[in-house]
């Protein structure tokens, strides 16, 4: 049916570009140990930009499976949009040599049988029921997915590629008087054994744990360890700013290349090549290739996140970062964000140390501020952990790259977020 | 439909599935952004999908957006229900046969799309000042049309329409930036639209960016806090909304949980959820589940008397339904959510509230928020504010966010306000995307601020 759509496109005298997916999921969820909810979903779907005199139309069809009439009509559709539309069109991305990644797709997801993934979680809620005691309540979910999505336009561009994904969850809640609660996700490319299942409830039990002991600290002005996830929150409101549609409409912070915004030792790299990366590709949502982007070398910025459009704006190249699906245009997104280890051991830090926050989208991304909520931190003196939370992480994600301190040696990949822990200038109040 | 309706009951015959609830619905979305003056998105789409639930004593469900697949759908999500079988109980009750229609004054599918566009413009020209480095405009319509059926024998058509315009300004001076923004939205048609004052609403987002660039952050530490009815929308919205999820009363993960009948907050708060007022962005006739949607008095002078919930929540915890299981879409399973929850008015008038603060903040505008209900701490933001000394409101300070626990910051309120307001329509995510509306009255209590200074 897809090349139907070509063919039919082909006669008409504008530049198109098509972007199909189709896809199944399962997912169980988990609730008080027991399996309460499991679900198969399957989506289909076509999404078909027009450039036609400068100017773009789009519009989508659901399902991949539409007689010649129903196509003919959606080509009418959206061409008819592109002549009365005035978004502006630069034109399409030409074909170029896409990279091989490996380890994206794992034919164990796409063949597991429903039953067989159904009872993996029915082991998940038993393994659950057996941790469990008077003051915990244990919840979970785990999750598969099947994805194949294809590119083709009028530039001779035809790519298809299929990936798998998988994702585990873990919450606890440990109540007994007071309350303290623990929670952990991952996600993967291929199908994960038992033991990480099992590895995610241990660790939400054990932050459970940790958060049950924890009270206010009292409020503390200078250097704190941020593990990576609370690392994330911050570098999120920063990383805002180097989106190329921000740079181009001036919602952005920077206008140029060069700005010198964080330490030396300082690297940031958005990179859609990782063997097995969750948020890797070969090609992005448009048919540019994935590739590796140096967005901070050493401190200094050397690009933006770009898709085809708004690099053209900007008189750059695409970096391969057009997300979409097939109910939407292109827009920028990142792929795997990874923050180059430095060559500290920070495994043994004493002082501060702040693993979770929440509450990042109330944070400014163009002023920087921020006041978040500690969810869990803990103090580190002569080897005994004190732990802590409901304090409030303050600061300037601006101010705060500026003053890393030390990046340490050892990594944590949470999703597509690969970061070591790194020691940074902050307030807790 | 008829044909779905009888092959669902053959299905549910031969797997054994003593429930199961089928929606089919039909969206018809028109999207409009502009960003300094360039259109970036013009989309108009209509998509129809179908969602199946069915109940064994645990759910299975099923989606499909391929009506093509309908059938097959039907049969996945009570093969997984037949395969998933708990012992958990749902609330059943009696069949309904309805049509529900949210009528418009003027439908949004009367209005071209150059109407439309033109509206879009004139907004992006009155934002236009040469301190705005940025000027975004959104506009957003859909009808919903739903038609659920169950094997209780309920059949309901349900029709929606929603509409939501936004925009802001980004402004830039001496390397300080700073953005405001303004939102309007409603189950209604574009008589919305034309009674907004629009020349008054962008000269006030424009002039609120600029301010801000001169503005300080706040102090840091416990404060005393007048909230605006913007800001106490979104502060009960997460300090109460939603602990009272009865989802999370189940799954041990509320602060609130085993509290109905106690008194936890002062005696003047009452709060309120009803998707039953009109023309609210969280409105609607009939949940997700089939269920009429109800005004539920969550707190009444300051005693807890009831959760929000759905057909398992009210079976397993013995309450009376309240319809409050929503749904992102056709593809989603319903969740317990909010639709528009408020604080009820008392007497103090704003000037009262100002001369009963000696040193604390008058905090302006939702930013969001954030809940750990378990351990009973939420966040908010806001988008600008003013320090109040001896009674006097004083400096502008700029956006912060604000932190408090659940159960302390309801004990601590110290005034409320005769001055509701419910107009302040936004998204809430809970794993799901779901319309809300939220508001209130002034409101005086204490909360942690997190300022730089």
């Amino acid at each position: 049916m897809i090349e139907e759509l070509i063919g039919i496109l082909e006669r008409e005298n504008v530049e198109w570009e098509i972007y199909w997916e189709t896809g199944r999921g399962g997912s169980f969820r988990i609730e008080r140990e027991r399996l309460e909810r499991s679900q198969r979903k399957f989506h289909s779907g076509i999404g078909l930009r027009i450039g036609y005199k400068g100017r773009l139309g789009f519009s989508y069809v659901t399902g991949l499976n539409h007689d010649r009439k129903t196509l003919e009509e959606f080509v009418k559709r959206t061409i008819k949009l592109a002549r009365v539309s005035e978004v502006p069109f630069v034109g399409f991305p030409s074909p170029a040599k896409v990279p091989r990644v490996e380890g994206l797709y794992d034919g164990r997801i796409d063949e597991i049988p429903f039953e067989e993934a159904h009872s993996l979680a029915g082991e998940f809620a038993a393994r659950m029921r057996e941790l469990k005691d008077d003051s915990l309540t244990l919840s979970g979910s785990m999750a598969l997915a099947v994805t194949t999505y294809g590119v083709a336009n009028s530039n001779g561009v035809r790519l298809e590629a299929r990936g798998t994904g998988m994702s585990v969850s873990a919450y606890a809640v440990k109540k007994d008087g007071k309350t303290g609660s623990g929670s952990y996700y991952q996600t993967y490319r291929s199908l994960q054994p038992f033991e990480e299942l099992e590895n995610a409830l241990l660790s939400a039990i054990e932050e459970a744990r940790l958060s049950y002991r924890a009270r206010k600290m009292k409020p503390h002005s200078g250097e704190v360890l941020l593990e990576p996830e609370a690392f994330r929150a911050v570098l999120g409101i920063f990383l805002e700013n180097l989106f190329g549609d921000g740079v181009y409409h001036g919602r952005s912070r920077f206008s140029r290349l060069g700005e010198d915004v964080a330490p030396e030792g300082f690297t940031l790299i958005d990179d859609a090549t990782v063997p097995g990366g969750v948020g890797s590709f070969p090609f992005d949502g448009e048919g540019s290739p994935g590739e590796r982007t140096l967005l901070v070398e050493d401190g200094v910025i050397r690009s933006f996140l770009l898709d085809e459009t708004y690099a053209r704006f900007l008189k750059l190249r695409s970096t391969g970062n057009a997300v979409r699906d097939f109910r939407t245009t292109p827009h920028i997104g990142t792929s795997n964000v990874m923050v180059v280890p430095g060559d500290e051991n920070l495994g043994d830090f004493e002082g501060i140390v702040v693993r979770k926050v929440f509450g990042e989208h109330t944070a400014n991304p163009v002023s920087g501020d921020f006041s978040l909520t500690v969810e869990l931190g803990y103090a580190v003196k002569g080897g005994e952990v004190v732990p802590f939370r409901d304090n409030m992480l303050v600061g300037n994600a601006f101010r705060l790259l500026r003053s890393i301190s030390s990046v340490g040696k050892k990594t944590l990949r949470r999703g597509s977020f690969i970061s070591p822990r790194v020691v940074a200038e902050v307030k807790l109040v | 439909m008829e044909t779905l309706i009888r092959r669902a009951e053959e299905l549910a015959e031969r797997y054994g599935i003593s429930y199961y609830e089928i929606r089919v619905t039909r969206v018809t979305a028109s999207h409009l952004t502009m960003q300094n003056g360039q259109l970036e998105e013009l989309a108009m789409n209509t998509e129809i999908g179908i969602g199946v639930r069915a109940f064994n004593g645990a759910w299975g469900f099923s989606s499909a957006n391929d009506m093509g697949r309908a059938e097959k759908a039907i049969e996945t999500a009570m093969k997984i229900a037949r395969l998933s079988k708990g012992d958990s109980k749902i609330h059943l009750g009696d069949p309904i046969r309805d049509r529900a229609e949210i009528r418009p004054k003027r439908s949004f599918l009367d209005v071209d799309v150059e109407d439309k566009l033109a509206l879009v413009k004139e907004i992006d020209s009155l934002l236009r000042d040469e301190r705005a480095s940025n000027r975004s405009v959104h506009y957003g319509d859909g009808l919903k049309e739903g038609f659920y059926f169950n094997s209780l024998g309920s059949e309901i058509e349900t029709v929606v329409p929603r509409l939501r315009l936004s925009f802001s300004v980004t402004a830039r001076e001496n390397g300080e930036m700073q953005s405001y923004w303004k939102s309007f939205g409603g189950t209604a048609g574009w008589e919305l639209v034309e009674g907004i004052d629009l020349s008054h609403w962008t000269d006030f987002v424009k002039e609120k960016a600029v301010s801000l660039l001169h503005a300080q952050s706040p102090p840091s530490g416990e404060f005393p806090v007048i909230m605006d009815p913007e800001l106490t929308g979104v502060f009960i919205h997460e300090a109460l909304g939603h602990a009272v999820e009865a989802d999370s009363v189940k799954n041990g993960d509320s602060i609130l949980a085993g509290r109905l009948g106690e008194r936890i907050a002062v005696e003047e708060l009452t709060v309120v959820d009803d998707p039953t007022l009109p023309g609210k962005f969280g409105s609607y006739v009939y949940d997700d589940e089939g269920m009429e949607g109800k005004r539920v008095e969550i707190i009444k002078n300051g005693v807890l008397l009831s959760y929000l919930n759905d057909r398992e929540t009210s079976a397993l915890l013995g309450l009376e339904p309240n319809g409050h299981g929503r749904a992102q879409g056709y593809n989603y399973q319903p969740l317990v959510r909010m639709s528009n929850t408020y604080v009820e008015p008392r007497d103090w008038s704003f000037e009262e509230m100002v001369e009963e603060v000696r040193n604390g903040l008058y905090m302006i505008g939702d930013k969001g928020g954030e809940v750990d209900t378990a351990n009973g701490t939420f966040t908010f933001g806001a988008k600008e504010g003013y320090i109040i000394e001896n009674g006097e409101i004083t400096a502008q300070v700029r956006d912060v966010a604000l932190s408090g626990r659940i159960l302390d910051v309801l004990r601590n309120i110290h005034a409320i306000g005769d001055d509701l307001r419910i107009e302040f329509p936004g998204y809430c995510g809970k794993g799901q995307w779901v319309p809300v509306d939220d508001g209130g009255p002034h409101v005086l209590t204490r909360a942690l601020v997190g300022g730089l200074r």
